[in-house]
Order: C-alpha cells, then sequence, then structure tokens
C-alpha cells in the first residue's frame, strides 16, 4: 500500500503540470494578464508545490511506521510491565506479535472456544496483540492510500489557484531545482566520506590491538597466530606482535602490479600509437572498442585463466629451461592483470595522443621530420603528461584488483621479489580475513579494514596525481 | 610552359587537385623567380592554399586529395617524382603556417629540431651558431636570447610566428612558404614579419598566401590571383594592383567580391 501511494504521488504531481500550465494560459489570452514567466514555469510551479510536500510526508510515514506499531501494539492495558522491559527483550516480543500477525486466519481463532493449541506458542495478549497488528497494518494502509489521493490534489489545486500574472514562477522553480541538483552530488561525496569513516572507525578498533608500528614495519604475517590466547589477559600480546606485518602484503601487491604493469605499458602504448597514428579511421572504429572489451571481461574470468592456463604453462616453460616455478607465481596473476588493465593504457593514451594539435604534426612534417621521428621526438613529449596519467591511473587499478588475485595468486605472505615465487596481495588478504563464520570482535577481522584504508590511501593518492598530471596536460592546449 | 630557365626556382604547370571528386585547381601553370617574393591572393576557398600545400608535398597526409601536374625545382627535380623523398623535398621547401605552431619544447629545441634530423651540424657547437644564427635572421634573436630554455609556448603570438620563420630556415631551404602567416597576429607583430619577408628575400624565394592586398602589394614583386581553382591573372604586383588585365581581378582588389 505504501508503494502504491508513492506512484499515486508521482503520477497525480506530474498530471498537475498540465492544469498548472492551462491556468497560466488561460490567464494569458482570457484575462489579458501578462504573465511574469513563460507558462512551462507555472506547470513546473505547481508540480513543484505537490511534489515535494508530499514525499516528505509520504517518508516521514514510511520511516516512522514502526514506531506507530510499537505505540498501538505494545499497550501497557496488554503487558502491564512493558515500560520496564529492556529494550532487547521489547524487540523480541515485537518480532513475535509481527510473525504472529502473518498467520492468514488469525482474525479466525477465537481464543475463547474451541482449540487453544496456539497458546502453547504464544501468550494471550500476546495472539491480540497480533491481532490488534494486523488491523493496524490494514488501516494504516488504506488511510495512506486515501492520504495521498486527498493530499496532492489538494495541494494541486491550491497551487494553481494560487497562479497570477504577477507570480514570477521562473526563480522559484529554478531556485527549488537547483537545491535538487546540489542535493544530488552532496548524496555521493557523503557516501564517499561516509565509506572512509566507517573504514577509519574500524581500522581504529585494529589499532587498539596491534601496534600502529608493528603492523606498518613488521615483515611477517600469520595472522592466525592472533587466536593464542591466554587464559588470563585474553589475546597474547606476544603473539598479537608477530601476526601482523604489513611489508610481505605491500611487497607481493607491488610485485604482481609490476609485472602487469611491464605488460600493460609498452603493449598499451604501443596499440595506442598505432590506433592514433597509423591505422585508418575505419580499423580504429573497430579495433579501439574490440580492445575495449578487454577492460569489460568479468575479472573472475582472468582470475580462472591464470590460475588454470597460464600458472601451469608458466611452470611448464620454467621447468623446461630449469628453473624452479610455484603453481601460484606472482607471474601468473600479474600477466592476467596486465592482460586486463591494457585497455586502460591504450585507451587514454590514444585519446591524449590524437589530442595533440594536427599544427604541430604539420609543423614537424613541413621541416622534413618522418612520421616516426615526428611521433617520437613531437608528438609522445607533447603527450606524455596525459600519457603517464594513463599509467597511473592503470596502476592503481592493478593495486585495487581483488578477484584475479585471490584465484590466482598464494594466500601465503612471502616478502619476496621473484615473480617466480608465489606472493599475496593486500586485497587477497582482505577476502580471507572475511571469509567464513567472522565476527568483528578480533584483531584478524578488524585487519581487513585497517588494510582496506591503507588500499584506499594508496589508490587515492595515485589518482589523485593522474588526475593533477592529465589536468595539467590539458591546460597546455586548452 | 617549363623551360630549363634557372631563373626560376620552382617551375609548375597544368596542375590539377581533386579532393574526392570535388575540383580544387583546374590547370594551373606558374612559375616563381627566384630570390623574390610572390603573393598569391584571392577570395577563401579559391585554392590559393591547396595550390600552396603541392609545392611541399604537404597534401600527401590528407587521403582523398589528388595531386596531377609538372613541379620542377631548380629547373631539373620533378618534385613528385617517386625517386625524390618527401623528407628532402621539405628540407630544401620550408613551410611557415597560419597559426604559429611551435612545439612545447625550448626556444633552443625548436630551431634545433631540423638540424638534428637532417645531420646539418657536425658538432654541438656549429648547432649552437645554426641555432644563434637563425633566431637572427628571424629577427628573434635579440628577444629571446637570455632564455634559449623557455618553453617556446610562453613566447607572445608575433614571437612565437618568428620562432617559426627561424625554425624553418635552420635547415637552410632554397623556398619559404607561407600559409597567411600574419592573420593571426596583430598589426604590430604583421610589420615586424613583413620587415622580416623583405630582408629574407635576399636569400630564399619567398611564397605567401595572404588575404590582405595591402600586405601583398608591400611585401610582393609578384602577385598571382586565383579565383575558384584557376589561376585569373598573374603579373607584377604593381600592375596587378594598378592596371589588372581581367576585370574579375579589378573587381577583387577593389572590394567589390571576395
Amino acid at each position: 500500500m505504501l508503494y502504491l501511494s508513492l506512484v499515486l504521488v508521482f503520477i497525480l504531481s506530474y498530471s498537475f503540470y498540465f492544469y498548472g500550465k492551462k491556468r497560466a494560459l488561460s490567464l494569458k489570452f482570457k484575462k489579458n494578464e501578462n504573465l511574469s514567466s513563460l507558462p512551462d514555469y507555472y506547470g513546473y510551479y505547481v508540480v513543484l508545490l505537490v511534489f515535494f510536500p508530499a514525499i516528505i510526508i509520504w517518508f516521514f510515514l514510511l520511516l516512522f511506521k514502526s514506531n506507530f506499531q510499537e505505540m498501538f501494539v505494545m499497550s501497557p492495558v496488554l503487558f502491564p510491565d512493558v515500560a520496564t522491559w529492556s529494550s532487547g527483550k521489547f524487540g523480541l516480543i515485537m518480532n513475535k506479535i509481527s510473525n504472529l500477525s502473518m498467520i492468514v486466519n488469525l482474525s479466525e481463532i477465537d481464543l475463547t472456544v474451541g482449540d487453544k493449541s496456539i497458546l502453547k506458542m504464544a501468550s494471550e495478549s500476546e495472539i491480540i496483540a497480533a491481532k490488534n497488528l494486523a488491523n493496524f497494518d490494514k488501516i494504516y494502509g488504506w488511510s495512506n492510500l486515501t492520504l495521498f489521493i486527498i493530499l496532492p490534489v489538494l495541494l494541486g489545486f491550491l497551487a494553481t489557484k494560487s497562479i497570477s500574472g504577477k507570480l514570477n514562477a521562473q526563480p522559484i522553480v529554478e531556485k527549488i531545482i537547483s537545491y535538487v541538483i546540489k542535493g544530488s552530488s552532496y548524496i555521493a561525496i557523503f557516501i564517499t566520506f561516509g565509506i572512509f569513516f566507517s573504514l577509519v572507525f574500524e581500522a581504529i578498533n585494529f589499532f587498539r590491538y596491534v601496534n600502529f608500528m608493528d603492523f606498518f614495519f613488521n615483515t611477517a604475517w600469520n595472522p592466525n597466530r592472533a587466536f593464542v590466547i591466554n587464559a588470563s589477559e585474553g589475546f597474547d600480546q606476544e603473539a598479537l606482535k608477530e601476526a601482523f606485518g604489513f611489508v610481505p602484503l605491500l611487497t607481493g601487491t607491488l610485485l604482481i602490479a609490476s609485472v602487469a604493469m611491464l605488460v600493460a605499458v609498452p603493449l598499451g602504448l604501443l596499440t595506442a600509437i598505432y590506433l592514433a597514428e597509423y591505422a585508418s579511421s575505419k580499423v580504429r572504429d573497430i579495433a579501439k572498442p574490440i580492445i575495449e572489451i578487454l577492460a569489460g571481461i568479468p575479472t573472475v574470468v582472468y582470475g580462472f585463466f591464470a590460475a588454470l592456463s597460464l600458472a601451469p604453462f608458466i611452470k611448464d616453460v620454467g621447468e623446461g629451461v630449469g628453473l624452479p616455478v610455484s603453481a601460484e607465481s606472482a607471474l601468473a596473476a600479474g600477466l592476467a592483470m596486465g592482460v586486463m588493465i591494457i585497455p586502460f593504457v591504450s585507451s587514454l593514451s590514444d585519446d591524449v595522443i590524437k589530442a595533440v594539435p594536427q599544427s604541430l604534426r604539420e609543423g614537424s612534417y613541413a621541416i622534413g621530420a618522418t612520421k616516426s621521428e615526428t611521433i617520437k621526438k613531437v608528438i609522445l613529449p607533447a603527450a606524455l603528461a596525459g600519457i603517464m596519467g594513463s599509467f597511473l591511473l592503470a596502476i592503481s587499478r592493478a593495486i585495487g584488483e581483488t578477484m584475479i588475485v585471490v584465484m590466482a595468486a598464494s594466500l601465503r605472505a612471502n616478502l619476496t621479489f621473484n615473480p617466480l615465487e608465489p606472493a599475496t596481495t593486500i586485497t587477497t588478504q582482505i577476502v580471507t580475513s572475511l571469509i567464513g563464520d567472522v565476527e568483528f570482535d578480533n584483531p584478524k577481522t578488524l585487519v581487513a579494514f585497517a588494510l582496506g584504508l591503507t588500499l584506499f590511501v594508496m589508490t587515492l593518492i595515485l589518482n589523485i596525481a593522474a588526475i593533477t598530471i592529465v589536468k595539467k596536460y590539458r591546460e597546455k592546449y586548452e | 610552359m617549363v623551360d630549363q630557365n634557372s631563373n626560376y626556382a620552382l617551375q609548375t604547370s597544368e596542375v590539377y587537385v581533386h579532393y574526392g571528386k570535388k575540383m580544387a585547381i583546374n590547370n594551373v601553370a606558374l612559375n616563381f623567380p627566384k630570390n623574390e617574393v610572390t603573393s598569391l591572393i584571392g577570395p577563401s576557398g579559391c585554392g590559393k592554399s591547396t595550390f600552396l600545400r603541392c609545392l611541399n608535398r604537404m597534401n600527401d597526409v590528407i587521403d582523398i586529395c589528388n595531386v596531377k601536374g609538372k613541379f620542377l625545382l631548380n629547373g631539373n627535380v620533378d618534385i613528385y617524382s617517386p625517386d625524390i623523398q618527401v623528407e628532402t623535398l621539405r628540407e630544401k621547401v620550408g613551410m611557415v603556417f597560419q597559426k604559429p605552431n611551435p612545439f612545447p619544447k625550448t626556444i633552443y629545441e625548436n630551431v634545433a629540431y631540423g638540424p638534428k634530423i637532417h645531420g646539418i651540424a657536425s658538432s654541438q657547437n656549429e648547432l649552437d651558431e645554426i641555432v644563434k644564427d637563425s633566431l637572427h635572421r628571424a629577427g628573434l634573436y635579440e628577444e629571446v636570447k637570455d632564455r634559449m630554455d623557455d618553453i617556446a609556448t610562453g613566447l607572445s603570438g608575433g614571437q612565437q610566428q618568428r620562432l617559426c620563420i627561424a625554425r624553418a630556415i635552420a635547415i637552410r631551404p632554397e623556398i619559404i612558404l607561407m600559409d597567411e602567416p600574419c592573420s593571426a597576429l596583430d598589426p604590430i607583430a604583421t610589420a615586424k614579419i613583413e620587415d622580416l619577408i623583405n630582408e629574407l628575400k635576399e636569400n630564399y624565394t619567398i611564397i605567401i598566401v595572404t588575404h590582405s592586398m595591402s600586405q601583398a602589394s608591400r611585401v610582393s614583386s609578384k602577385t598571382a590571383f586565383f579565383h575558384l581553382g584557376n589561376l585569373v591573372e598573374y603579373g607584377e604586383t604593381g600592375k596587378i594592383f594598378t592596371k589588372p588585365d581581367k576585370e574579375q581581378t579589378n573587381d577583387y582588389i577593389t572590394g567589390r567580391f571576395g
């Protein structure tokens, strides 16, 4: 019922657009009044005056529905000692009543006669309360629906009545719309901050257990050591000190991201140069979207490509030439990730190379430079900042990538720079620390937030650097 | 038309240019005397810039542009011959564009760019000397001598255009093509470029496309008037501007159309 009335609010307020506009036009043509605004704005004016009050009241009624229910159901008449209940007990009983109220034939149960088996499950007053609740819901729904027929219509007629030639609807409408637009953008910003602060608060909880310095500078990562419990003082402080060393995760992440960049930078950049400077526009129009598909393949697909095809292949080749290669080498995960981020480099670099003014190319050709000299000595230097920006965006994507490394990289932390050895990443460890039945009261789970925050800050810095560089480049030519 | 007269830096005849199916130049024959300035004038879209760009094969990069005709450099080099490398041609025929287009490099690097590519200087000292000399000839040296390592895009529009002229003469061309070199400049910067053209004609053959008839009369000794892809009239600048043979030319220079 509540959602039906929401639909009503939309339909009714929109239909008043035509009514308001008609009224304005009839003022103009039948009564020869001068309108202060364009006729459309009187329509919008009425719509907004109907929609916003109605929608605010609707939200209010939705939000406080449960409060009204509790006020109605938990009356001291039925439950004399309700005032003394703890909030936990209150919630429990409310829950029970609300479940009871969903029994289809509840209203037919007569407690005075016949089968009293239901009394084994609930007390008499609870059942009466449940009946009340069912009735309340019905009444609440119907009255809500009625309200949202009457209210918009009433508001609509009042607003339309208030229209006169002197009323300047345009600034009012534009002011309201500008608040709506502003509000929408603030929501995105607030959510970003909300995510950030939820990470910060949980990370602070983690650092209550583990020393800040131990986390960032210890070189061993054994989160299971955190479960060594001393009988007297809870967590074993010595074990905690040794459990969470961030360094091998950082090196693992950087190692895999470096392998990825070694793949993506040359392939992506050469692709971009080909697309922007050599390919005919026909080839470019077909090839560019196809390459961009690489970024759209679900990362889990890259994950099993890396784990099932790439890793065994690398292991075979490695053993063929006498190199010890782990089955979960950082190389396999890095290569798959590198393929995934090729389009980040190629697409962005292609755009910035294309953006280098044609006059620079002509200037270089006119001096007798060849095409390759022009690209090497004029185009690429001119586009360098933008190209660097694309690299940084690709790195931040590589560092934040999760699924490929969860599937293809190792779970065991290993402080190494050898891509043939297994390595684990920050994202993998976040996933493993949150897998299974977890409770947020121990450092092994809370560490996910500390890791997430660190990752967030790392990619944030890279993104800011990328954006600054790209912006600087744009200023040069515009 | 084409003879072996070596008093001409460049001789052209039977020139046709098409953009796709659209004709841009229709049977033009024009010779450019050595060490003189020739102006190409005419209303927008008359083909004068297209014709100019044929002379150093800049139209090669435009796929749909099709150039036919005879072009002889110094009376004996066919510039559209398959034996001619376009880079070598452009070493001899330099170009200055409508909008100043310095590279986003230092002032020094802008001028040194051509000599480095063509291997003109045998040593760093010689290269320095070429850069200095070119800037000097372009009348820019005094203004930039203390900031050779600044990025060239920071110069004013007029300075940028003189830098582009310095960049063009640094590879010691024989001919300099100028495509409306002053149209993006203010009157003072324009006057400087015109003075420069007067000095440069001592050593170079200059072909200049211009929209300003007063500029054509100030800087050039020969003038060619183009209209709708045809060469309407060619002759001494003084004659074209005072007693043109064709009525069309007269209408244009007196401002009755175009």
